[in-house]
């Protein structure tokens, strides 16, 4: 069908547009003049030869992982008469919605601005770059007054926002019907029910091995651990990103989970690479932004404060500061719904040469924000690979979990998913919760928002993150949200109260997660 | 070969239901737009473009005039085509949709002329040899759009936040 051909042929252009300003790009270049020097390679047939020596060398592998890389993180390109906004997000009330919540934290930035006498950005002067510059192995020594400050917003403010969302075209009707939603999401988003999961988590199913359930004690390492770390190291030989991504699916062993990621992100540390780290590196020395103190402060009172990551917050700090100078971060708003915030040069307001985006990354942190980072740090100690996969991993995944969008990653989506699958397959637990007013959506919101970090135990987290790299989905998130419900559900019928609904789910750090989400989508009878 | 709009006229939606429109109740689920091309000219149409609202599914139907002498005939090009495949859920919503000429069987030109399709059954999509100099066209517009997009510069930030040196901002604007 033509159609589907000239839709091909765009979505070619476009990517072929988005490689030609990549190092890889450059590098083919080098590497096709470079092999012109080679006895295979004849002036008949240098097309050929060149393609066949960039086989064989490897090269074609590198490109084909780069195209991968932008199928998946770029949405296909929409009608041509679409705007860029309609490719941010299709839904008019969403955008607006998403707006308005924008306008509420620039105000609330602003008025902490001015409240504080704090500008929202300065230069340091050359002596503080000096200190700075030699404490920046060792920022969390550092105690700076924090008090004043205060997170610009918790997910709970943006969980009311989202309860607030509704169609102007959706009519529910006054009384309660088939159609109405008992939950707090009320829009009519499309959601998949537990057949349509089964089938895209087909590999989770219960006759197929999986880390997290088939590597434990008792199982001896011959059924399947052994094998399938065997498949581990050949696809990282063969580095093959598509390849990858189908593996993890499975899980990754430990030894070779940094790799694996690596390879499924499509990132490798070029020395270019490590030279843009050091460029942020000294752009953070340079500028002290007032969102530095809002990092400052998250990584205080959450990651510093967790058993499990507070080992890392130098850390947090080297790639949290690095991250909001960042301006290749920007590129992701053609698909993210929300816009960066923009600012104007001091005394030349209005006039565009002088206007510039603020942060430089166009991302204002909330509270827990850090915790995107925490667990990264267990599995790579280099700080600009550290930095790398973090801002790969935000820009493909985490931006979805705190903006408003109605994709089905976003979380948005991911709450109205979880809501239906506990109405569908748990309905006197979820009309128990409801009538002692529990809504279920307010107590697992906080752990979708931070994708479980936090919460879950370190290995269980990484585990439940290979499958998010695996099936490059988040909608794994509501579906172990439900499936700790539905562990917790004999406690929790008995509950009286939110609060006492909350203290059993208080502690997650026992869960596993993988036979909790193969008994909830595999095992558990309708 | 170029591609031009066509100036035409679109109505406003009247809502087709039994009965009469004040005292009843119910919402009907079907809604007409009529759609007239004030300029006489005869002209081969490629493409209708448009923003779905919440249109679950669509049917167009052609007013053809064969000849001087006999009346105009209502022809249905396009029968229940699927614009939202679950219409209680966003999907599809708001959409920008574009129907060829190819997907309905009777849209020939000029002004639609074609044989009337019996008993008002969609025909089938016709299968076998695309027409060659339909498909030289198509293809020759994808390679102008291929070219288009590859000769413009690539967008690589060049990873300057400040201007000039200068980042000493005022507040975040709200615009």
């Amino acid at each position: 069908m033509l159609q589907e051909e000239s839709d091909l042929s765009l979505v070619i252009a476009q990517i072929v547009q988005k490689l030609k300003g990549s190092n890889l790009y450059a590098q083919l270049e080098r590497q096709a003049w470079a092999s012109l020097q080679r006895p295979e390679i004849k002036l008949e047939s240098l097309k050929e030869d060149i393609k066949e020596f960039f086989k064989i060398s490897g090269w074609e592998k590198k490109l084909q992982n780069a195209v991968y890389s932008e199928l998946s993180v770029f949405p296909l390109p929409s009608h041509p008469a679409a705007p860029p906004e309609h490719l941010k997000e299709p839904l008019v009330y969403m955008r607006k919605a998403q707006g308005s919540w924008e306008k509420r934290i620039l105000k609330s930035l602003n008025s902490m601005c001015t409240e504080l006498s704090i500008p929202l950005a300065r230069k340091r002067p050359v002596g503080e770059q000096k200190e700075l510059l030699n404490k920046w192995n060792e920022m969390g020594t550092d105690e700076p007054d924090l008090s004043l400050f205060r997170p610009v917003y918790a997910p709970k403010d943006f969980l009311e926002v989202l309860i607030n969302l509704r169609n102007p075209n959706y009519e529910n009707g006054d009384s309660l019907s088939f159609r109405t939603h008992l939950g707090l999401i009320q829009v009519p988003l499309k959601v998949k029910d537990i057949p349509e999961l089964k089938e895209f988590f087909v590999e989770l199913g219960l006759t197929t091995g999986q880390l997290g359930i088939d590597d434990s004690t008792q199982v001896p390492p011959e059924l399947f651990e052994n094998e399938h770390v065997r498949i581990g190291q050949k696809v990282l030989a063969e580095q093959d990103s598509a390849a990858a991504q189908q593996y993890i699916r499975q899980g990754s062993p430990t030894a070779l989970r940094a790799e694996l990621w690596a390879l499924i992100l499509n990132i490798s540390s070029q020395p270019e690479d490590i030279l843009y780290y050091e460029q942020l590196k000294t752009n953070v020395i340079q500028h002290d932004l007032l969102v530095d103190s809002l990092i400052y402060k998250d990584v205080k009172l959450t990651a510093s404060n967790d058993d499990y990551y507070f080992v890392f917050e130098d850390y947090l700090y080297q790639v949290l500061l690095c991250f909001s100078r960042d301006t290749s971060v920007l590129g992701h708003f053609a698909y993210n719904s929300a816009s960066p915030p923009k600012s104007y040069i001091r005394g030349k307001l209005g006039l565009e040469e002088y206007a510039v985006f603020y942060p430089p990354n166009g991302v204002i942190p909330f509270h827990g924000f850090s915790m995107y980072v925490a667990p990264l740090c267990f599995l790579y100690h280099e700080p600009s690979k550290l930095y790398q996969i973090f801002r790969e991993m935000y820009v493909r995944f985490f931006f979805r979990l705190h903006s408003i969008s109605s994709h089905p990653s976003g979380i948005v989506s991911l709450c109205l998913l979880f809501e239906t699958l506990l109405q569908t397959y748990l309905p006197q637990l979820f009309y128990h919760l409801r009538e002692i007013g529990a809504q279920p959506l307010r107590i697992s919101f906080k752990w979708m928002v931070r994708a479980f970090s936090g919460y879950l135990a370190t290995d269980q987290l990484l585990l439940l993150w290979d499958r998010i790299l695996g099936y490059n989905s988040l909608e794994i998130l509501a579906v172990l949200a439900a499936a700790v419900f539905a562990f917790r559900a004999v406690n929790l019928m008995e509950v009286t109260s939110l609060a006492a609904a909350e203290a059993v789910l208080a502690d997650l750090s026992t869960l596993k997660v993988m036979p909790l989400l193969q008994i909830f989508l595999f095992a558990t009878v309708t | 070969m170029s591609r031009v709009s066509v100036p035409c006229h679109v109505k406003g939606t009247v809502a087709l239901q039994v009965g009469d429109v004040r005292t009843s109740q119910g919402r009907p689920g079907v809604l007409v737009i009529d759609v007239t091309f004030p300029s006489v000219a005869p002209f081969e149409l490629q493409e209708i473009m448009f923003k779905n609202y919440y249109t679950a599914f669509l049917s167009i139907r052609v007013r053809q005039h064969t000849s001087p002498h006999t009346p105009a005939k209502w022809v249905t090009c396009l029968r229940d085509y699927c614009l939202m495949p679950d219409p209680h859920s966003e999907e599809g919503a708001q959409e920008y949709v574009s129907l060829f000429k190819h997907q309905s069987p009777s849209m020939t030109f000029p002004k639609w002329l074609s044989h009337p399709v019996p008993c008002e059954q969609p025909a089938p999509l016709i299968e076998g040899l695309p027409d060659p100099s339909r498909v030289s066209s198509e293809v020759q517009q994808m390679w102008a759009l291929t070219e288009m997009i590859r000769a413009s510069h690539t967008s690589t930030r060049i990873g300057r936040f400040d201007v000039d040196g200068c980042y000493d901002l005022n507040l975040l604007s709200y615009t």
